[in-house]
């Protein structure tokens, strides 16, 4: 097993007036092509986390963070955005809450967006992913005339249109209702497994997940101390230790 | 990335045409008064200039004028056309058609010299030729091409002297030129015939060269500034030299004054309007990047390096500005198009008073764009500085 993400020592903290908050990740290893739900409980951090693996955001302090063979820790600090931004569009894919589906663009175009920013068009692999989530006749429409389940497996072949090596997810399932919600994540993770890219799906809901047949995580919380800071703090077992 | 903004601009095509039109709105009564300013004072500046008298200045009072002046005024770049002139009094002569042999009339006689502005077509006049004016030409029964008889009298005692000399007409002079019965010539038969009647030359005398001539004083001049701005300092540099001159320094003043005028009130109102409207322009496009400021943060997620993102917002402003300015011009083109005809024939005579042409259409839209692309570019480096954070929980 090849690991992909690699965290050791990671450390974020927003510092408000009105309620201070600290995420620590004392170590967080994911192979490619493997699939882990992230739980816990509202405010815990889940996107916080995910905005930095999604490059989208730099850790305060990291003992180590690379992604697929580079050191994320470093392109931050040198302040190589356009690396990271190139990073983001041949390696992750992103499935937001709501779809995030740009309006002006057809449903085959929002999905072809990704494989555009990459660089890698691929029409056939649009049809096929359209095919696959059941959205082949919607290619056509605006994102304005789908439900909102259909947008969400919009989204979904979007984040696996350029063949990322992971796909993240924030809350996939929180504005379908519950029945559509275990059909999003089935689909999230036999589409990422067919495609052969790891999965981070954050939820508030493990059991779901778990039902899902994703392996969980759940953060550990500690509410605020003598220091007035909520901190919450994602371990997972090394790779190497575990194998 | 082009695609991807005009498909945006292609989806709220609405939006884009309100942009487009309010830029429009403020942009088109700049056009129409820029192109009223430009209507006015070169209508009048032609109507000046269709006029070659308008560039003229003649000296008035009978001096002597030593050849040194000619050369320093022939040297002087705002001086375009200088002709010497003997006294007003000898310049009178008597023309005759050979074929009608007593039927001689009296005309005045003018000097002229290469490439006149007043004899605009007749360049080159021998010193055997004479540039007729077409009542005297008429009254002669002669043609250009024909021979004609000049002569000019003197009494020496009781004796009657006639200096005849046969001439040939080299052309016929324009109405603007001379309005009375006229012969223009050059300059040393002018001088001979002073000479003959000063009696300081032989009635068989023949006219000296044009050099010679040159080399004598004058009694005064007639010449033509380069450029009509030029006419009232030269008028006030000779008034100040003592040398009487009269020309048109009066009206040709008065319309650089409104030229001036008219400038100050455009740049007045355009300073105003063109503040406010690259305001406006600005205002609107700022608030465009911010409303787009989700999609860029996608965008931004999605991989989108930052000069890409940062051309989405400038090409959308230059489609708007370029849209605006295009419709402006339109506008401003439909409402000159209406005043010329309502104003036909009376400000500025057949002369359009609202002027409008390529440069001002690529000056509108070139300042236009610049404003847009400056407003869209702060507004988009500012929402590209808080990207890519907000595109994934929220989108
Ligand atoms: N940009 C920010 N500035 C300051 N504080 C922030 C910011 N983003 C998040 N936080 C704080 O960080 C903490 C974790 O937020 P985060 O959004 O990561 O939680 P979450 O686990 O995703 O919650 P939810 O399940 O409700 O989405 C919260 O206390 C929040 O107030
Ligand atoms: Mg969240």
């Amino acid at each position: 097993m090849t690991v992909l993400l690699s965290l050791r020592g990671l450390h974020k903290a927003y510092r408000g007036d009105a309620a201070p908050f600290a995420l620590d990740v004392p170590a967080f290893d994911l192979a490619e092509g493997e699939a882990l739900a992230l739980a816990g409980p509202s405010g815990s951090g889940k996107s916080t986390l995910l905005m930095m693996l999604a490059l989208a955001t730099p850790p305060d302090a990291a003992e180590e963070f690379t992604f697929a063979g580079q050191d994320i820790t470093r392109h931050w600090r040198a302040g190589r955005r356009d690396a990271l931004a190139e990073l983001r569009a041949r390696c992750i894919g992103v499935v937001p809450q709501t779809g995030g589906l740009l309006p002006f663009l057809t449903v085959e175009g929002n999905i072809a967006l990704t494989q555009r920013i990459a660089d890698r068009p691929d029409a056939a692999r649009v049809r096929a992913l359209a095919d696959e989530l059941g959205i082949r006749a919607q290619l056509g429409k605006r994102p304005a005339a789908l439900s909102v389940g259909q947008r969400q497996r919009v989204s979904i072949a979007r984040a696996l249109a350029h063949r990322p090596s992971l796909v993240l997810a924030d809350e996939p399932t929180a504005s379908v209702h519950p029945e559509l919600a275990d059909a999003v994540l089935a689909l999230l993770k036999r589409e990422c497994a067919a495609a052969g890219a790891a999965l981070l799906v954050a939820t508030h809901d493990p059991d779901r997940a778990a039902r899902a047949g994703y392996p969980v995580l759940v953060c550990e919380t500690h509410a605020p101390g003598a220091d007035g800071i909520a901190r919450s703090v994602f371990a997972r077992a090394p790779l190497a230790e575990a194998a | 990335m082009l695609r991807l903004a005009l498909a945006d601009l292609w989806h709220e095509r609405v939006l884009f045409l309100c942009s487009a039109l309010g830029c429009a709105a403020v942009l088109a009564p700049l056009i129409v008064l820029f192109g009223l300013r430009q209507g006015v004072v070169a209508g009048l500046r032609a109507e000046l200039l269709e006029d070659p008298r308008a560039r003229e200045i003649v000296s008035v009072v009978n001096r002597t004028l030593e050849p040194a002046l000619f050369e320093r005024l022939a040297a002087d770049p705002r001086i375009a056309f200088v002709v010497p002139r003997t006294r007003a009094l000898s310049a009178t002569i008597v023309l005759e058609n050979p074929e009608r042999q007593g039927n001689g009339i009296r005309v005045e006689l003018l000097p002229t010299a290469q490439d006149d502005p007043v004899l605009p077509g007749l360049s080159v006049l021998d010193q055997d030729e004479l540039v007729l004016s077409a009542t005297a030409l008429q009254r002669l029964g002669l043609s250009v091409g024909d021979r004609v008889m000049a002569s000019v009298a003197r009494s020496r005692g009781r004796e009657r002297e006639v200096l005849t000399l046969p001439m040939r007409v080299g052309g016929v002079a324009p109405l603007a030129a001379a309005a009375r019965d006229a012969a223009f010539a050059t300059v040393p038969v002018l001088l001979l015939a002073e000479d003959f009647l000063d009696g300081t030359a032989p009635a068989d005398a023949r006219p000296a060269s044009e050099a010679e001539a040159r080399r004598r004083p004058f009694a005064g001049f007639r010449l033509h500034a380069a450029r009509l701005e030029d006419v009232p300092a030269l008028d006030r540099e000779f008034r100040l030299a003592g040398i009487e001159v009269a020309s048109r320094a009066e009206a040709v003043a008065g319309l650089l004054r409104l030229d001036r005028n008219l400038a100050l009130l455009f740049v007045a109102i355009a300073g105003a309007g063109g503040a406010g409207y690259l305001v406006s322009l600005g205002v609107g496009l700022w608030a465009q990047v911010e409303r787009k400021r989700r999609d860029l943060a996608l965008l931004s997620l999605l991989g989108l390096k930052r000069r890409a993102l940062l051309a989405m917002p400038l090409i959308q402003a230059a489609a708007v500005a370029l849209a605006g300015a295009a419709l402006a011009f339109g506008i401003a083109a439909a409402v000159a198009t209406v005043l010329n005809r309502a104003f036909a024939g009376t400000v500025t005579g057949d002369r359009p008073v609202c002027l409008l042409n390529a440069f001002m259409a690529a000056g509108a839209a070139g300042v236009t764009l610049a404003g847009a692309l400056v407003a869209s570019l702060l507004a988009g480096l500012r929402a590209a500085a808080v990207a890519p954070a907000e595109g994934l929980a929220e989108g």
